[in-house]
């Protein structure tokens, strides 16, 4: 990074300060409108979340919202739809993320390879990511897994599970198809740009040092995307942890809860609801606990991608 | 008994309007130090790459002690490779890297560490083992890059320009300790460098290239005295050796308005060549009374010896260069220059040969 | 393998070929690779193809236990979704996306500059602070924000999305723009000090070239991203500023579940996406790859 700061004089410094100041201010202006931006528009509803979340609030009765303190957090915690839907989130997300991860990987080995027709390939790889999440859902509950007419029970029926009802008896299972066909891509692409990086000399040097192919992923190539696959996750995990629109429009939660997650079950409790503060309180909860784990994430990436500015 | 022999070697990428390597036929004996040297694109490269199994052998083939080559995946084949950026392994500590081989083999902790250690020690690299190549300066990743190749106890050693990324200093230093070391573990060695003061201190023999084809393999003395074509007189031997246009009859060899008298064998083997083009090497031209006339255009005083550079007084597009001592002409002067005309070399114009002795 | 005749041979520089079966591997495309990649890539793109196969049936074809890939296509379901209205909200989704991704450049790329180029003190929390704006979940602001606009009278309204939009996609803009700013070398910018270029000029004319694939990578990211989203969307629109999301939704559940025509329907939908994703697909991958795949 190049800094075009003039040289403080340290033979003047009383005539330096003011201008070092002035200099301060002048780096920062650039960032000033975002970062006004996004806090007017991201953390003041934040915290009128949290206003909201000590209020005792429905939006059935109108004027009749009173300060009630911690008292929906107690019915938070008390509540087991809240537990079960937090499970569903966890369940979720890790296993979107893992299993998008681990077939990304696959994918990307296979793209940084030649073959006839690579190009046309990759295109039709990295389409799910780009289909509209509720188009997407509405095409795997419909066309796909639909119990008599999807294309999944069709090109079953040859061995037997001709009317299987997939989103009946796997609602959480079938949302997670939905996603993990719609991130895979996102990890491929940043798994082969960690593929990419990795300079080729160093994997001839292996070979001729007498490792099989097998050995040198192990030993160089997977050491080596490690930081990828971290980004990869933390990035996927944030988006898909607030996923809202395959479960809205898959099983809108159901059959029950058994596919609600989160993001789903509050927007229940508030809209269809009308319950302001208790939704509140439940946004807030998952703030926290967002924070705190993605806390840890974070400084993951940074210490591995600190290095981002100086070559892989 | 490591014997590398380059059977008319070829190796041409696809699309490409030449071989890159071209029938390359090189016998190397056990235990030989080989340097290839060439411009770039001269495909020098590329046969040492041939030779570690990296590229391709489209057709001849490439035997290690009597077995082709041909097919066999580098990690078959016994060989250690310096390359030209060291390709150290990032995420693995010195002592690992230099182990890497040894652990691929198969071999034993105890045995690996021991060996590391060897190699270590030879090299100064001790104090490192525990490092990441990232924090290593570039003279000790050179080390590393070599380590990790003796430890190994090779069939053949390939280095592919390992002092090119190294400070000039360092660069004399380490070639020294290079020839050093392989004269005392004896192993076959293959080195490509476009350098050819390294190729000349370094090699037993120097297979000297261009655009793909084989010019000269032969010790560095027979390079120096007695090239083969006019590429090799004027690639090996700094500053290059001067060529001049002339021609050829029984009153002896004319260059201009000048009149050279080589030995009778040599005038007997000039004739009946038209062109010619005549090779002297400036330690064996004499300023004070001769021959030709020079116009001084630039003097490099080295401080022992100084080198005029100029052109025949009857020709501005020539150019030549002369050793001289410290009591050298100007810039300006007009000189006479005389030529040693025992050492004169001979090219056929047409097939850039050598001709005669 | 090799008689010592024949290595004495080659050392006097005669070729003799040494007769053995040579297996020369062939260089280029490898086709077991090949056959995998392709299956593969028909796999994951399968489903969107059969959501446009399915555009062009009619009702009973695609209503039908037997799925078939052969049958004359007809164009009758587009005609269906063309006419029930669709123009007020491609206008609206296009307008939100377009206005809210030239607001996030706007916002993002000084920003991104300062965070890269010329380095604020505490880079390392403001980057952190904009990605931990993307953790908070979305549902928890939805509430103040509905009532915001309520009170406000800006429900309904389509620039409430493109605000919206906007601070949704910042913070991946920062740090998309950032990560090809920090490519620029540092020489070229010392190369334009010492030519004389002030510091407009410099990044007009030396930084702003470099870096114009990244911005139209982030662009193409934000572009993306607010055409198919759904939630604000929903929540915060009802017929005057709805977008085609929210049109998705709302045809299914008027239409009911007529496959061809629900197929249509989200064809046109994903469409122009898709399209603009295939075209400019390298700037696609380095975005998504913050730069670091060409």
């Amino acid at each position: 990074m190049t800094t075009i700061a003039p040289p403080v004089a340290a033979a003047r410094p009383a005539r330096a300060r003011p201008d070092r100041r002035r200099q301060g201010w002048v780096r920062r202006a650039p960032l000033l409108p975002a970062l006004v931006f996004t806090i007017i528009v991201t953390q003041l509803p934040f915290l009128l979340t949290l206003w909201y979340s000590l209020q005792s609030w429905s939006l059935v009765r109108p004027g009749s919202e009173h300060f009630a303190g911690f008292t929906n957090y107690v019915d938070v915690f008390k509540d087991s739809q809240f537990r079960t839907t937090a499970i569903n989130t966890v369940i979720m997300t890790v296993g979107t993320v893992l299993i998008a991860m681990v077939i990304g990987v696959a994918l990307a080995l296979l793209l940084d390879r030649k073959f006839l027709g690579r190009g046309i390939v990759r295109t039709l790889l990295i389409t799910p990511f780009l289909v509209m999440p509720v188009a997407g859902a509405l095409l795997w509950k419909t066309t796909m897994l639909d119990p008599t007419f999807g294309i999944v029970n069709f090109l079953l029926r040859p061995f037997g599970i001709g009317h299987f009802n997939w989103i009946g008896s796997f609602p959480l299972g079938s949302v997670m198809i939905d996603m993990i066909w719609q991130w895979t891509p996102f990890m491929m692409l940043l798994v082969l740009a960690g593929l990419q990086s990795q300079p080729k000399d160093i994997l001839e040097a292996a070979s001729t040092d007498g490792a099989r192919p097998l050995q040198i992923f192990r030993e160089l190539t997977l050491p080596h995307l490690r930081r990828y696959i971290e980004l990869g996750i933390v990035l996927g995990a944030i988006y898909v942890v607030n996923e809202f629109d395959a479960v809205y429009m898959m099983t809108q939660g159901g059959p029950g809860i058994s596919s609600a997650n989160l993001p789903f079950y509050i927007y229940q409790r508030a809209f269809l609801g009308f319950q302001v503060g208790q939704a509140a309180a439940m946004g807030v909860v998952v703030v926290v606990a967002t924070i705190i784990i993605a806390t840890f994430a974070l400084r993951l990436i940074f210490t591995s991608f600190s290095g981002t500015e100086q070559a892989a | 008994m490591s014997e590398v022999t380059y059977d008319s070697a070829t190796c041409i990428y696809p699309g490409a309007e030449r071989p890159a390597v071209d029938g390359l036929q090189l016998a190397i004996k056990d235990g030989e130090f080989v340097v290839m040297v060439g411009p770039s694109g001269c495909g020098k490269t590329t046969a040492l790459r041939m030779l570690a199994g990296l590229e391709e052998i489209d057709d001849g083939s490439i035997r290690i002690n009597g077995k082709d080559m041909v097919g066999v995946p580098s990690r078959d084949r016994d060989i250690a490779m310096v390359f030209q950026n060291y390709a150290l392994y990032p995420s693995k500590t010195v002592g690992e890297n230099m182990g890497f081989a040894l652990k691929m083999q198969g071999v034993a902790k105890d045995e690996r560490a021991r060996r590391v250690r060897e190699a270590a020690k030879l090299l100064d690299l001790e104090p490192y083992l525990d490092r990441k190549p990232r924090n290593l300066s570039g003279g000790q990743r050179q080390r590393v890059a070599m380590g990790r190749a003796i430890v190994r106890e090779p069939k053949v050693f390939c280095m592919d320009e390992p002092l090119s990324n190294l400070d000039a200093q360092l660069r004399v230093s380490t070639r020294t300790q290079i020839a050093e070391l392989q004269r005392r573990l004896r192993v076959t060695t293959v080195y490509v460098t476009h350098d050819q003061v390294e190729a000349m201190t370094m090699g037993d023999r120097v297979a000297v290239m261009r655009a793909g084809q084989l010019q000269q393999f032969a010790s560095p003395t027979e390079l120096y005295d007695r090239p083969a074509n006019v590429f090799v007189a004027g690639f090996i031997g700094s500053p290059a050796m001067n060529r001049f246009d002339a021609t050829a009859d029984t009153g002896g060899i004319h260059l201009g308005a000048a009149t050279l008298r080589p030995p009778d064998a040599q005038l007997r083997a000039a004739q009946g060549h038209g062109k010619l083009i005549i090779g002297v090497r400036p330690e064996h031209l004499t300023i004070g009374d001769g021959e030709l006339t020079v116009k001084v255009a630039l003097v490099e005083d080295l401080g022992s010896d100084s080198y005029i550079y100029g052109h025949l007084a009857d020709d501005a597009a020539s150019n030549v260069i002369v050793r001289s001592g410290r009591d050298h002409p100007q810039h300006g002067d007009t000189v006479k220059v005389g030529v040693d005309t025992t050492h004169l070399h001979m090219f056929d114009a047409d097939t850039g040969l050598r001709l005669g002795e | 393998m090799m008689a010592s005749a024949d290595i004495a041979a080659a050392d006097a520089g005669l070729a003799t070929p040494p007769p053995q079966v040579v297996r020369r591997k062939k260089r280029g495309n490898s086709l077991p690779l090949g056959i995998v990649g392709w299956i593969v890539g028909i796999v994951f793109f399968f489903p969107v193809l059969w959501m446009v196969l399915t555009s062009f049936k009619t009702e009973s074809q695609a209503y039908t236990n037997t799925p078939s890939l052969v049958f004359s296509p007809t164009l009758s379901q587009y005609k269906t979704v063309f006419s029930s209205g669709i123009w007020p909200y491609v206008a609206n989704s296009a307008f939100a996306t377009i206005v809210s991704t030239i607001l996030v450049l706007l916002l993002a790329t000084p920003c991104a500059f300062a965070l890269s180029l010329r380095p604020v003190r505490r880079t390392r929390d403001l980057l952190f602070f904009f990605i931990s704006t993307k953790m908070l979940p979305v549902v928890a602001a939805i509430i103040p924000i509905y009532i915001a606009a309520r009170d406000l009278h800006m429900l309904d309204n389509i620039f409430t999305l493109v605000i919206l939009y906007t601070a949704m996609n910042l913070p991946i803009a920062v740090w998309m723009m950032r990560s090809f700013f920090l490519e620029v070398p540092g020489e070229l910018l010392e190369a334009a000090e010492m030519d004389g270029a002030p510091l407009r000029r410099t990044v007009t004319e030396v930084i702003l070239p470099v870096v114009a694939p990244g911005i139209a990578a982030t662009a193409l990211i934000c572009c993306i991203f607010s055409w198919n989203e759904f939630f604000f969307a929903v929540n915060l629109t009802a017929t005057q500023a709805a977008t085609v999301p929210v049109f998705l939704v709302g045809f299914i559940s008027s239409e009911g579940l007529y496959f061809a025509q629900l197929a249509a329907a989200a064809t046109v939908a994903t469409l122009p996406v898709i399209l603009a994703g295939w075209v400019a697909q390298r700037q696609l991958v380095r975005g998504l790859s913050f730069g670091a795949i060409k």
